[in-house]
């Protein structure tokens, strides 16, 4: 699923370069359940946001089931976001103007192929992760919880073949980023989505398939577990 | 993205946005208003012109003989029988109509004692004429010197509206229509100070005959032979007719100029209009007339043309004002859509995330663009319509009576409208131009994380 050949990034040109990413190899297959941990300043978002197709500026390879990101136009790299990924943020990322319903069918604005009902996909995707009863909630009106939970449905509208969390229980309770880490473990056992999280807090993750370390930009640890 | 989809996004964008973008559009809605009301300003006083002071006719062309020129060797034809025939005989020349001039003097003298208690009478029952109108009536004492031209009844047929303009038999008052500018001189001004009635089509057939003598003048000592009492009777009002004097029919004039001036002079014409079948014989025609010795008579036509260029300068230097404050207003808007976009940028980063390409979010802002565009532009029209309404209903309330006074002073040309909102969307977006190319080339991943 994502193959990473000789990856680096760097940032700035000149004596304000800064390199973020140096000769990173790395593989994860279909289905798998991978963690990548690190320091701040570690390279760990650089990471993601290249295998979403956000950032395109490295050198090395990149490739997510088969396709080099780099190589793809700008169409292309925004039709492989919008079917293939899904993105859940540390922050949540929700439009405060628009209801949980809203927020979650956004995805479908940008959609090469059009979803029949997409505010019904969307009741059906948060009703999915718990939140059937708060369909027409403002984020304003939701727990951080609940936030993430309406994050994650957006993720999933799409019907993504790949999740790329980063730091998605970095603003929550223990409590409650246990439960939103049980929601992409049963993502993944059930419709065997491969999910790739960047997380400070390991330890809280049970069925992770690949750990990965970075330190300072370099990938120190590949363990498949 | 599908159209559908942009516009609902625009316009979930536009909600949220709305105080801003209602505030920075406040100057697309004056520029477009301004634009419309000095337009339709414009095209209105040029319409008076067009078809009141100067009226044009495309397809006719007044013939003259032409005048001796300084160094030529020979001077113009006189326009006789055989000229016309020449005329008729052109291609593309539909009809001809010959006009005749008095060769001889002539006057009148109007006493308004003299007019019978029953045409006073008859004066009376005209709606808008009052009892001091009246007596100004009876004050009047005219005595005038009578140029005048014959006209072929044809070319005024629509215009002989109290009585039949053809020659009468002898003794009957002579039929005569009087130049409409004339009469709206007249009526704007003169009627107004004297307190006389003014003229209309709808007073002509309450008109009494008045005297006409000729071969008289109370100036000229050059009259020989017995001057000949008789009457004319006004039946019309024509803008064909002479600007200052009487216009009757052509077979009349023949008889009165080959009684009073001569046979030659009842075979003379002043001039000819010549009616071509399509404005597209206009040019050929007027090469042939030059050729055969006679000249137009352009000076209508210039003397038009240099009040409707004179219009049509200041009618843009007040629409170049408003495109101005139009291009005021689109920096207005794309400091705003700066604003917005700054406030935007994680959501814009957000967009992108979910699938938005460059292309998505360029084109989403022009569309909050476009919209801004069209909702201001037809705010801009709306106001603007009132505002000529307002104009027209003070200006024909307040402003006092003078020649020409239109009926409306505005008048909107069919592009007005789709031009003027064509000039507030291109306005729009050239402000929302250079933020959407901004936002479309926004960095996702550093928006998102904030970098």
């Amino acid at each position: 699923m994502i193959d990473i050949q000789n990856l680096s990034r760097v940032y700035g040109q000149g004596d304000s370069a800064t390199t973020a990413l140096r000769d990173i190899h790395l593989r994860i297959p279909e289905g798998a359940f991978a963690t990548i941990v690190g320091t701040s300043g570690s390279g760990k978002t650089t990471l993601l946001n290249i295998l979403g197709g956000l950032d395109s500026a490295y050198r090395g390879e990149a490739r997510v089931d088969g396709r080099e990101l780099r190589a793809l136009s700008d169409r292309e790299r925004s039709a492989y976001r919008n079917q293939m990924v899904g993105f859940v943020f540390q922050h949540f990322a929700l439009l405060e103007h628009l209801d949980a319903v809203q927020n979650v069918a956004l995805p479908a604005f940008f959609a090469k192929t059009r979803e029949p009902d997409p505010l019904r996909r969307a009741a059906e995707v948060l009703s999915r992760v718990g939140l059937g009863e708060r369909l027409h909630s403002y984020p304003g009106q939701l727990s951080g919880g609940q936030k993430q939970r309406v994050a994650i449905a957006r993720a999933l509208f799409g019907r993504p073949r790949l999740i790329l969390a980063d730091e998605p229980t970095g603003n929550l309770d223990t409590s409650t980023g246990a439960q939103i880490i049980s929601l992409f473990e049963k993502l993944n056992r059930e419709d065997k989505i491969t999910v790739v999280v960047v997380t400070h807090e390991d330890f809280l993750f049970k069925n992770v398939t690949h750990k990965v370390r970075l330190e300072d930009g370099r990938l120190v640890e590949e363990t498949p577990c | 993205m599908l159209i559908a989809n942009l516009a609902r996004l625009a316009g979930q964008n536009l909600r949220r946005n709305r105080k801003n973008l209602i505030f920075a559009s406040v100057g697309i809605v004056v520029g477009i208003s301004s634009f419309v009301f000095f337009i339709a300003l414009g095209a209105g006083v040029q319409r008076v012109v067009s078809t009141q002071i100067f009226p044009m006719e495309a397809n006719r062309l007044q013939v003259v003989p032409r005048s001796v020129e300084f160094g030529g060797a020979i001077g113009g034809r006189p326009i006789d029988e055989q000229a016309l025939s020449d005329f008729a005989a052109i291609p593309g020349v539909a009809a001809v109509y010959p006009r005749m001039r008095l060769a001889f003097l002539a006057s009148t003298a109007v006493d308004g004692r003299d007019i019978s208690p029953a045409a006073i009478d008859l004066l009376r029952r005209v709606p808008g004429v009052t009892p001091r109108m009246l007596e100004a009536v009876r004050d009047v004492r005219v005595w005038l010197e009578i140029m005048g031209d014959g006209i072929d009844p044809r070319l005024v047929a629509a215009d002989a509206v109290a009585g039949e303009f053809a020659d009468p038999p002898e003794g009957a008052p002579v039929p005569v229509l009087l130049s409409r500018r004339m009469i709206e001189i007249y009526n704007g001004s003169f009627a107004e100070a004297r307190g006389l009635p003014k003229i209309s089509e709808m007073l002509l057939p309450f008109l009494p005959p008045v005297p006409l003598t000729l071969n008289h003048s109370f100036i000229s000592r050059e009259v020989r032979g017995a001057p000949y009492p008789t009457r004319m009777k006004v039946v019309g009002l024509s803008r064909h007719a002479l600007m200052g004097g009487i216009t009757i029919p052509i077979e009349t004039a023949r008889r009165f100029n080959r009684r009073f001036a001569g046979e030659a002079a009842a075979h003379t014409y002043s001039s000819a209009v010549l009616e071509v079948s399509s404005s597209d014989w206009l040019g050929p025609v007027q090469e042939r007339l030059r050729q055969l010795g006679f000249d137009l008579d352009l000076s209508e036509k210039r003397m038009a043309e240099s009040v409707g260029l004179f219009i049509t300068l200041v009618t843009l230097g007040f629409s170049l004002i408003s495109l101005i404050i139009v291009g005021i207003a689109a920096v207005s808007i794309a400091h705003t859509f700066f604003m917005i976009l700054y406030e935007r940028k994680r959501e814009i980063g957000l967009l992108r995330a979910l699938g938005a390409s460059r292309g998505d979010v360029r084109n989403l802002i022009l569309a909050e663009a476009s919209a801004i565009g069209i909702a201001a532009g037809t705010a801009g029209l709306l106001l603007g319509s009132l505002a000529c309404l307002l104009a027209d209903s003070l200006l024909g309330r307040f402003l006092p009576d003078f020649p020409f006074k239109p009926e409306s002073f505005f008048a909107f040309p069919p592009w007005v409208f789709p031009g003027a909102l064509l000039f507030a969307l291109v306005f729009c977006w050239l402000g929302a131009m250079v933020p959407a190319r901004r936002a479309a080339a926004l960095d996702p991943a550093a928006t998102l994380t904030g970098r």
